[in-house]
């Protein structure tokens, strides 16, 4: 391998782990649903990728950067919904209800959007498209990097609201302990249902930082971002919200990697594959959460 | 009345991959790979049959044991971990045996030309149910056969020790594990006889279809497989069976008055079920007061 193409192989490793803050934002919401709950919500992804569909109501109306904060506003409304259709009356001792009700939703949602689209993908816009940066032999496309610092952005965010505000303690004591929190006041179920809202403003972000970085929006994006997302998620351990961002840049970073050394119809194969070298070796991911969980 | 066969035909092979499901599903475990275990029966069989003309019974016990094996290779690793972690596991297997057909690409000439695996394009030209003069009432009779003939086999299953200790498992692992019951044994037995099961209804598939892509083998089929037994009750058998007459029977074909949109009812269906019934509809409680 001479030097070219091993500033080829840097580039597109950089450009998957800018793309990876897409996935990390993903992961970190699942992880967070099943921080508190000890479910996953599989239609976590579709949900988020819905709300990206929601904001291209107003696409025409607003500049873009409020087509991206109505987005992470519909996302969030999305998320309540999530969990009054999917979690609140369904009995939460049983583990296979609340999966199989987040998968109907999952189809729903994707069905939904390819009908009300009409199977069309639509144009999504994006910031800085035509800006980008050289450096040195490199070239940084000016969309990917703010798709990348709209992601720090958003995980610094939640990362202050968990630490800082009272919201945040009570998600916190939620999911360490529920009777315990309960016992000191706080209410469970409202609890929860302000996760899935937060965890529903990441999910939208994240869908629009993934449509600004594709340019298009398509309902064949749900499934392969909640697969992406999950791995992020098991890789990164699951709870833990430092393995989720970690894991994101990686998985991000992985794709493109293998995608350069073996082509785009057989990348996912090695993504799948790393996954599960992680499920033998290490199952608890790279932070396990305290505490024996399965 | 050809509609009515060729309809009966897709329910029996649906029933079969529900069946497959619901072995696993009953010691507690969720799969998301049965999709796939399907996909290898079905490129196995039909591998076999139109690529070196072997016998139709050879190609589907071929391809059911096949899948098995590949079940139970993949059992081992994958249940190191349960849960919401295997359905990840299971999940991502899914995806690579989808992925390695749809990079599968094994051509070779037989008297009526080239035939075999062709990467993306699919694998078309698997007719040893044409060639060989069946009809569509013939291929009936043996799809249902096989669906009999499982369900009698999981029916005696389940009454021997095989479906004691799977249930035993299912509800409760510790207590299983503290009564001496060897966890991965049974779990893999399950997946095994599961991933077999599976196989045998991907073959079927492939020759009814004539045509398989890998597009045939998503997670979306997976889905299928795990909602009839759940929707259905895992307590019987006949609730499989049940759920996949109403959904391929009524939901898909006996609501195509309204149009494309009676596949978003699939969703629909699950979630409302489990907000109604999130045991199933045949469970137990039926005839049991709620409060009982």
């Amino acid at each position: 391998m001479d030097l070219l193409d091993l500033i080829d192989l840097t580039q597109s490793v950089v450009d998957g782990v800018l793309f990876g803050a897409t996935y990390a934002l993903i992961g970190i919401g699942f992880t967070l649903i099943f921080g508190v709950m000890h479910k996953i919500n599989l239609s976590y992804a579709a949900a988020s990728i819905g709300a990206t569909y929601l904001s291209l109501i107003v696409v025409t109306a607003v500049p873009t950067p409020l087509v991206y904060a109505f987005a992470a506003l519909m996302g969030g409304v999305l998320g309540w919904l999530v969990y009054l259709i999917c979690f609140r009356f369904v009995p939460l001792n049983n583990p296979l209800a609340t999966l199989m009700s987040t998968v109907g939703m999952l189809l729903a949602i994707e069905e939904l959007i390819s009908h009300l689209t009409y199977g069309m993908p639509q144009n999504y816009p994006a910031l800085f498209g035509n800006t980008n940066f050289e450096i040195g032999p490199f070239f940084l496309r000016g969309d990917l990097i703010f798709v990348f610092a709209l992601g720090c952005v958003a995980m610094i965010g939640l990362t202050v609201l968990l630490k800082r505000t009272r919201l945040g303690l009570a998600t916190r004591a939620v999911a360490q302990q529920p009777v315990a929190a309960q016992l000191c006041g706080m209410s469970v179920n409202t609890t929860n249902a302000s996760t899935f809202v937060i965890a529903g403003l990441l999910g939208g972000t994240a869908g629009a930082m993934a449509g600004a970085a594709i340019g298009v929006l398509s309902p064949l994006m749900t499934l392969p971002l909640t697969v992406k997302g999950l791995v992020v998620t098991v890789i990164g351990g699951l709870g833990s919200i430092p393995g989720a961002i970690i894991a994101g840049l990686v998985v991000g970073g992985a794709e493109n990697l293998f995608q350069f050394l073996r082509g785009v119809s057989e990348r996912d194969i090695y993504v799948m594959l790393l996954l599960f070298a992680f499920l033998v070796f290490r199952p608890g991911g790279l932070f396990a959460a305290p505490g024996g969980r399965d | 009345m050809d509609f009515y066969l060729g309809l009966a035909q897709v329910i029996g092979i649906h029933t079969l991959l529900g069946l497959s499901a619901w072995c696993v599903l009953h010691t507690g475990q969720v799969s998301i790979a049965q999709g796939a275990f399907f996909a290898i029966g079905a490129y196995t069989a039909g591998m076999l049959t139109s690529m070196w003309a072997m016998p139709l019974a050879v190609a589907l016990a071929f391809g059911a044991v096949m899948a098995g094996l590949v079940a139970v290779a993949m059992g081992f690793p994958a249940l190191r971990v349960k849960g919401l972690m295997l359905v990840v596991a299971t999940t991502a297997f899914a995806e690579i045996v989808r992925l390695f057909f749809f990079n599968l690409k094994w051509r070779v000439q037989t008297p009526t030309g080239e035939v075999g695996p062709d990467g993306s394009l699919g694998f078309g030209g698997i007719r040893h149910f044409p060639a060989n003069g069946w009809s569509t009432l013939d291929v009936n009779l043996l799809i249902w056969a096989l669906v009999a003939a499982v369900m009698a086999l999981l029916w005696w299953l389940d009454r021997s020790r095989v479906g004691t200790l799977w249930r035993a498992v299912g509800e409760d692992e510790l207590a299983a594990q503290s009564a001496g019951i060897n966890l991965t044994a049974t779990k893999v037995s399950a997946f095994g006889i599961g991933g077999c099961i599976a196989g045998l209804a991907g073959g079927l598939f492939a020759h009814y279809a004539t045509h398989i892509e890998h597009h045939n083998f998503t997670i979306l089929l997976a889905t299928f497989a795990i909602a009839y037994p759940i929707l259905g009750g895992l307590a019987s058998l006949a609730g499989t069976l049940l759920a996949v007459i109403f959904i391929q029977g009524f939901l898909l074909e006996g609501l195509r008055f309204i149009g494309e949109w009676r596949s978003l009812l699939f969703g629909v269906l699950i979630v409302v079920v489990m907000l109604v019934r999130p045991n199933g509809f045949l469970s137990r409680a039926l005839f049991r007061s709620r409060h009982a």
